[in-house]
């Protein structure tokens, strides 16, 4: 019989075989589904709460009543000022108090008279994450209050503020507002290549593995159809449904801005039609690569459960290879859009940053990708004959 | 008509000094006419699975040729397959699909179109009496329901040729009357070339017009029942089977 007959005829069998399987199916999609908006929230949640804390303008203090100049410095810098608990102490072990704690000492007012430098002590945990991000704030406002002390002794002595001053430092950001939000949405390329590949999974794994477990492949082979063109057809069915995850995944992050609670984060995460277009582009090759790959592990093993052990490699490397990215503070290398899952998380990544990306950056995971397919889908074609009989 | 003539297989596992080898088939002919059914019949172990594989082209021949019809398989073993009807050992159907559509499937694989396929389909579900089973998923069939679909998947295209490799391994008594019968009336009405392996003597007794028996890879001998009886020197068919198989002492030679 023709072949693109025999194609079509495996592939519409193997799609409708894996949408039957609803239980797997419902798992995937919730995970896929879900997981993004999920994600984005609990992600906005947590820089809401940093940002509430930074407007909120709050110090913790013990002693304060001690050091009236000091409390007349922090509520002119609109300051509100807080008594620590009495147990402060266990409370910013335990990450329960949000702030570090100033310790004011009783002889605060009398050293400064005379010109001894009072002892302000700044107590955090650097286990506890929420009250560290304020170590930095209340430590620039005391330093102010010591600034603005020096320069009111140097004016009273008749010396200029300035001369203290040999050089001023400017600070200057560039980073714009998509690659800032890039900081924080790093996660998501490397989440959507997972959803990609468990989408895959199950279904790469039943047409090879599975059919010779129940022992479907023998009478499969008996049939005249080229091997070829089984193997093109499953693999299809399988890619097919990658990327049905695929567009599912990013399509979830659409509707899922929305409920973004940081605004300044829902101001920098852009992710529109164009974006997530770029994403199943980009998707779609890496998806094409591991479905082959997947089948090809597969097809050496005798049953589903042997299979699921043998691709956890896969799913590990997978999963591992956007890190280099993550860990990698020297920036990007040229030799990273020439690893598969590297490739596409990094140039999702500058997506998400708003960078250019040319047909150069896109060539060498796309060439990669192919080429895995095409070996990948050779050696299932090959396996097929020689595995069904054992 | 299928010609299987003088096919040797071995099977080599292991590498370098850990390798073994095993001698599956060592010299095993069989010729099977149109509107005959021709027993393979052999002990466990004698070759008889390794035999139908290389018949089905899972398994390449060390050497001896195989003809369907006239059609050599080394030339055209898509050819050859395609005048083929299989009911392997390994009777895999898909669990989610119908039994229909499992029939279907092997059907458009075949080459034939859809709606033959489905004419063919309601035809084998009354030959195999299972009309009630063909839109139920096959999750959950019995052995003997699980048999009646694969061999109607077998079956869907029509083939000259139809090879069964023990089609009653695990079927009980009724199934197999049933599957007896509709073998008969596919020899008798259509006049089909079938082959049937098996290990049970009641069954070639009762079904197969001509035996070939094999032992240890090798082709023993081949004839009618009667005949086989008689080169043996024995009126019950399972001592000749044993002295044939086995030699005098019903140990093997």
């Amino acid at each position: 019989m023709s072949n693109p007959i025999a194609m079509w005829t495996v592939f519409v069998k193997e799609l409708k075989d894996a949408l039957r399987d609803r239980r797997t199916l419902m798992v995937v999609f919730f995970t896929s589904i879900a997981m993004g908006p999920l994600m984005l929230v609990l992600l906005s949640s947590l820089v809401g709460k940093y940002e509430k804390r930074a407007e909120a303008r709050e110090i913790v203090t013990i002693g304060l009543d001690a050091a009236p100049t000091l409390r007349n410095y922090l509520e002119r810098r609109t300051f509100i000022v807080k008594t620590a608990p009495a147990d402060w102490e266990s409370q910013l072990k335990d990450s329960k108090l949000g702030d570090p704690v100033v310790i004011v000492p009783a002889t605060f007012e009398d050293d400064l008279a005379h010109g001894q430098a009072p002892r302000i002590q700044l107590v955090y945990s650097s286990a506890n994450g929420r009250a560290q991000s304020g170590v930095g704030a209340i430590e620039r406002l005391l330093q102010g209050f010591g600034q603005e002390q020096a320069s009111l002794r140097l004016i009273a002595r008749g010396v200029a503020p300035g001369v203290m001053n040999v050089s001023s430092v400017d600070e200057h950001d560039i980073a714009d507002n998509a690659s800032r939000a890039a900081e924080l949405t790093s996660m998501v390329p490397m989440f959507v290549m997972m959803a990609v590949l468990y989408g895959a999974l199950n279904a790469a794994l039943d047409t090879t593995a599975g059919e010779r477990e129940r022992g479907s492949l023998e009478p499969l082979l008996a049939t005249p159809a080229a091997r070829a063109a089984l193997v093109v057809g499953k693999w299809g069915a399988v890619f097919a449904l990658g990327l049905l995850i695929a567009v599912l995944s990013c399509m979830s992050f659409l509707p899922a801005q929305s409920l973004l609670r940081s605004e300044q984060l829902a101001a920098l995460f852009r992710f529109g039609w164009v974006e997530a277009a770029w994403f199943i582009g980009l998707l779609a090759p890496l998806a094409a690569a591991l479905s082959a790959l997947m089948m090809a592990i597969a097809i050496r093993c005798k049953t589903f459960k042997e299979a699921q052990a043998n691709t956890v490699v896969l799913t590990l490397a997978v999963t591992m290879t956007p890190m280099v990215s993550l860990f990698n503070q020297e920036g990007e290398s040229a030799w990273n859009l020439w690893v598969p899952a590297l490739a596409q998380s990094t140039l999702m990544n500058r997506v998400l940053k708003n960078a250019p990306i040319s047909a150069l950056d896109v060539a060498p995971g796309l060439f990669i990708c192919v080429a895995l397919t095409v070996v990948a889908l050779m050696f299932v074609s090959r396996q097929l004959t020689r595995r069904a009989a054992q | 008509m299928i010609a299987m003539d003088d096919l040797r297989k071995q099977f080599t596992s292991g590498r370098g000094r850990k390798a073994r080898t095993v001698v599956a088939v060592d010299g095993m002919t069989l010729h099977a006419q149109d509107g005959a059914i021709t027993g393979l019949l052999g002990p466990n172990g004698a070759g008889k699975t390794t035999s139908l594989r290389m018949l089905v082209g899972l398994v390449t021949p060390d050497s001896g040729t195989i003809h369907v019809d006239g059609i050599d398989m080394r030339e055209n073993a898509p050819g050859v397959r395609a005048r083929l009807g299989v009911l392997s050992d390994a009777r895999g159907l898909y669990p989610r699909l119908t039994a229909r559509e499992n029939i279907v499937y092997h059907g458009r694989l075949h080459g034939v179109a859809d709606e033959v396929a489905q004419a063919r389909c309601e035809h084998l579900a009354r030959l195999l009496e299972m009309g009630a089973l063909l839109d139920r998923r096959t999750d959950g069939f019995s052995q003997g329901e699980r048999m009646k679909t694969a061999l109607a998947r077998a079956l869907v295209h029509d083939p000259a040729n139809i090879v069964l490799d023990e089609p009653t391994n695990g079927l009980d008594v009724v199934a197999t009357r049933a599957l007896r019968e509709a073998l008969r009336v596919l020899r008798d009405e259509t006049g089909k070339c079938i082959v049937f392996s098996t290990h049970i003597m009641q069954e070639v007794e009762r079904l197969c017009d001509r035996v070939v028996l094999m032992a240890h890879g090798r082709h023993i001998a081949d004839g009618t029942v009667a005949s086989l009886c008689e080169q043996a020197g024995c009126d019950d068919f399972e001592d000749a089977f044993v002295r044939l198989a086995f030699g005098t002492e019903g140990q093997p030679q």
